[in-house]
């Protein structure tokens, strides 16, 4: 079956006259005359004066269509805050909610809805909730919160919104000195990222093992605070400081000797533990070890030599993906009876042609559809795995630069929709090969060819009608940034 | 007394488990204990199944003799269409599953019996069989009850019904299967999963990647944390879309529902419509991510704020210890 025989279903409606509109107002104009919510959406930060009145009067005169923009996740965000400025002041609390939650909501946003609220004290504690946990909530809001609230789940959200600043963290941390919930809060912020070093140092000194084990783990840890933590001898703490960059030799001399796998794990895969002390691991007992040291990037031939022995498959497995493994070492590995090994052999970044042509014909697709995805995969190979019958070889055939035209406009009429999307996919098909695929019976893919660089516009802006109203808002939001783009040049 | 008649399901010379809920649906739809519970089973080798059915709250299992081994519709339509004739049921019960929609519609329409498909709870309300099932896009339960219809067929949601315990003694009796002309032929049985992988539908530990993994390298420590745990390792769509893992192992709408799934754990998925078409029916659902925004956590029983990586290592510490 050719599945491009199967059309994409009918036009929306009628379609009038459209053709490419050359100004950014004949495009308002056009969404407007098309009486669609989404399409209206796809090009209001381009409309201005009545135009956008009117836009905005076609997306916002039913709620269920306000609701429905207010929460999806394509929403421009001037679409957003024109919500946030229409519902706060009427308080429809379902949009507000819905509004809070969608990432896409802006700063600008967000403060709308939150000063449209009288008074963050008598707000409800949901709303104030998904707005301390925003990430784009401002740091002004967060620090009003901080403040003024009294609601701790709240104050526990702000702890751990990476948005809060260094300062906001810090207020908290002194308003709230001596409440119930201060050990949530140390560790809260001993692992947010915008705690400061001052603060970590301050929560290392007050905190549990589990405060002080995440205070280490953190970027901004001080070199005092791990210096004065090398004689910690919980477990927890000795598990971060094995992974740590900032410590000495010596001391990870003495962690490798741990009873706890986890810290010897920890030792065998950091970057700082000397090479003497590596060989010294490659001997331990546990698996976990030996599979942490196959996969760092800076072994030794004597290291890789033993691993590519190891009993352990997954040993093998992350050697044969490291891709400073020698091609001798590698060649071993592709005919390794484990069908994950291979297979890590044809992802390695660098395997040589010659081993990828031998995996093309392992007996596992799972191996053969590794090198059907391998960017360094010739043409011959892909001309090869363009006969396989597999799904996964035959995406991977769809999705590699190499596959020759001839190759992806069958692949493209094929009847499994993952094959015609590893098409799509590929950055290197042609005007030619995708124009068929704009009649594809799956939403998704017209979709994502509005995204297509290949496709000329007047390709894309023959999707203007479909049926599925995320096509539409995807070709007039194209549409509306081209012609943005050329009214600037 | 009333009788309920559930018509079990095999392949490849294997009882499928849904089976076993269908008998337990079956018991929990009896309104006395004079009403019965009866089971058919239909194949070539229908007799060697009569054990396995031998369980808690059959009381009697009739087997049907086909000439041929494997599914047909049309066999299969006039055997029970042939057993309601003779055993005159309140209601009959059979599996939601591709088999069962092809024939229950034909059956219940040609006779005019009360249908309803993909039914998660069946039950009386007083006299009133009432089934219930999702409506738009399973955004509402709806109620369907069959005024006047003496015969329901309805077909139900797998995983939904819970087996019962212990086995039982059930009288057994054959039935003669009416001459039937089938209308198909088998050609060929092909497993669905591709690339000899899992069938992730079958499965009931699940632990899923999404974008959050970041790259590709990163696949190999949950595909390692998986093993450990004993559980399958699936995916949201980007992942499968990049090759990263089989396109048999694609949890959502257009990937695969993971129906027999007890416990999934996803790992940095946000929780798309389309992720959660495959899965939010899971009655336990553990969620990591770093938003905590994340659409995910709307339907997790367990939601974790946190990065996944982080996660990753303490679980393997965990299990390593
Ligand atoms: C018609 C159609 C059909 C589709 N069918 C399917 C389908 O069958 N299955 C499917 O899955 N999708 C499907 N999709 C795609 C779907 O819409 C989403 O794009 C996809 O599910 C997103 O996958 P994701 O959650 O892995 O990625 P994202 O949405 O990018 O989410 C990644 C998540 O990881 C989190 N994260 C990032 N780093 C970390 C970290 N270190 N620790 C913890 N968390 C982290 C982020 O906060 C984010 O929430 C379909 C789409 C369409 C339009």
């Amino acid at each position: 079956m050719n599945v491009l025989n199967m059309k994409r279903g009918k036009a929306c409606r009628k379609p009038f006259d459209m053709g490419m509109p050359a100004k950014a107002t004949d495009l308002v104009r056009l969404a407007i005359k098309a009486g669609d919510p989404y399409c209206a959406a796809a090009v209001h930060n381009i409309a201005t004066g009545r135009d956008k009145r009117r836009l905005e009067a076609l997306m916002f005169d039913k709620r269920r269509n306000t609701l429905l923009l207010a929460r999806w996740e394509h929403t421009p965000a001037s679409v957003l805050e024109a919500i946030a400025n229409s519902s706060a002041g009427n308080g429809d609390s379902g949009v507000v909610i819905r509004l809070d939650k969608n990432p896409n909501a802006t700063a600008k946003a967000l403060s709308q809805l939150y000063v449209g609220q009288a008074d963050v004290r008598q707000l409800n504690s949901d709303f104030t909730v998904l707005i301390a946990q925003h990430l784009h909530s401002p740091v002004s809001v967060l620090a009003s919160i901080v403040q003024l609230s009294e609601d701790e789940q709240s104050l526990k959200a702000v702890s751990r919104n990476p948005a809060a600043s260094a300062e906001v963290l810090s207020v908290m941390l002194e308003r709230m000195a001596n409440s119930k919930i201060i050990g949530v809060l140390y560790k809260n912020l001993a692992e947010n990222p915008s705690t400061s070093t001052e603060l970590l140092d301050f929560i290392y000194a007050k905190g549990d093992e589990y405060v002080r084990a995440a205070v280490i783990g953190h970027a901004r840890c001080s070199q005092a605070v791990i210096d004065e933590s090398v004689s910690d001898k919980d477990v927890k703490i000795m598990r971060k400081l094995a992974v740590n960059a900032r410590v000495s030799s010596e001391t990870l001399v003495n962690l490798a000797a741990s009873h706890d796998v986890a810290v010897r794990c920890g030792v065998a895969s950091n970057v700082a533990s000397p090479e003497v002390l590596v060989m010294r691991l490659l001997l331990d007992d546990s698996c976990l070890v030996r599979r942490a040291i196959a996969a760092r990037l800076d072994l030794t031939a004597a290291s890789i030599n033993a691993l590519a022995n190891d009993k352990d498959s997954w040993v093998r497995q992350w050697l044969a993906r490291n891709p400073r493994i020698p091609r001798k070492v590698l060649e071993r590995l592709s005919v390794d009876f484990e069908v994950d090994v291979r297979r890590a052999v044809a992802r390695n970044t660098c395997c040589p042609v010659g081993l990828l042509k031998a995996l093309a014909k392992d007996q596992s697709a799972w191996v053969r559809s590794a090198v059907a995805y391998q960017h360094k995969s010739p043409k011959v190979v892909m001309e090869a795995l363009a006969t396989d019958n597999n799904i996964d070889v035959l995406s991977g055939v769809a999705n590699n630069p190499h596959t020759p035209q001839m190759i992806l406009q069958d692949l493209a009429a094929s009847p499994e929709l993952d094959i015609r999307r590893g098409v799509i996919l590929n950055k290197y098909a042609t005007r030619k090969t995708l124009l068929p695929l704009l009649e594809d019976p799956y939403y998704l893919h017209r979709l994502m060819l509005v995204g297509s660089v290949r496709l000329k516009g007047k390709d894309k802006w023959s999707l203007r009608d479909d049926p599925d109203f995320q096509v539409r808002f995807m070709v007039f939001r194209w549409m509306a940034s081209r012609l943005c783009e050329s009214a600037v040049r | 007394m009333s009788t309920i008649l559930v018509i079990a399901e095999h392949r490849r010379n294997e009882l499928r488990p849904v089976s076993l809920e269908l008998i337990a649906a079956a018991y929990g739809l009896k309104k006395s204990v004079d009403d019965k519970v009866l089971v058919a089973v239909i194949g070539s080798q229908a007799e060697s199944f009569v054990p396995a059915l031998s369980v808690a709250g059959v009381d009697e299992v009739i087997v049907v003799q086909t000439p041929i081994a494997d599914f047909d519709p049309d066999i299969f339509e006039s055997a029970v269409s042939a057993l309601i004739t003779a055993k005159n049921p309140a209601v009959v019960l059979l599996p939601h599953s591709v088999d069962a929609l092809g024939y229950a519609a034909t059956l219940a329409s040609k006779a005019g019996y009360g249908y309803a498909t993909d039914v998660f709870i069946a039950e009386y309300q007083g006299d009133e069989l009432v089934a219930t099932r999702g409506g738009y896009n399973q955004k509402v339960n709806v109620e369907v009850d069959f005024p006047g219809k003496s015969t329901v067929v309805l077909t139900l949601r797998t995983s939904v019904f819970k087996v019962l315990e212990g086995a039982a003694n059930p009288s057994v009796s054959s039935f003669d299967l009416p001459v039937v002309q089938s209308r198909s032929q088998n050609k060929e049985f092909i497993e669905p999963g591709g690339a000899n992988d899992v069938d992730i539908t079958a499965v009931d530990f699940i632990v899923s990647i999404g974008r959050g993994i970041g790259e590709e390298t990163n696949v190999e420590q949950f595909r390692e944390l998986a093993e450990t745990a004993g559980a399958t390792l699936c995916c949201s769509r980007p992942i499968a879309d990049a090759g990263w893992l089989p396109k048999s192992r694609q949890v959502g709408q257009s990937g695969k529902v993971v129906g027999s799934c007890k416990l999934y754990v996803a790992l940095g998925i946000s929780g798309s419509i389309q992720h959660m078409a495959g899965m939010k029916h899971v009655p336990t659902i553990i969620a990591v991510n770093t938003d905590p925004g994340a659409s995910i956590f709307t339907i997790a029983k367990y939601g974790i704020v946190a990065d996944i990586f982080e996660m990753e290592e303490e679980l393997k510490n965990q299990l390593a210890a």
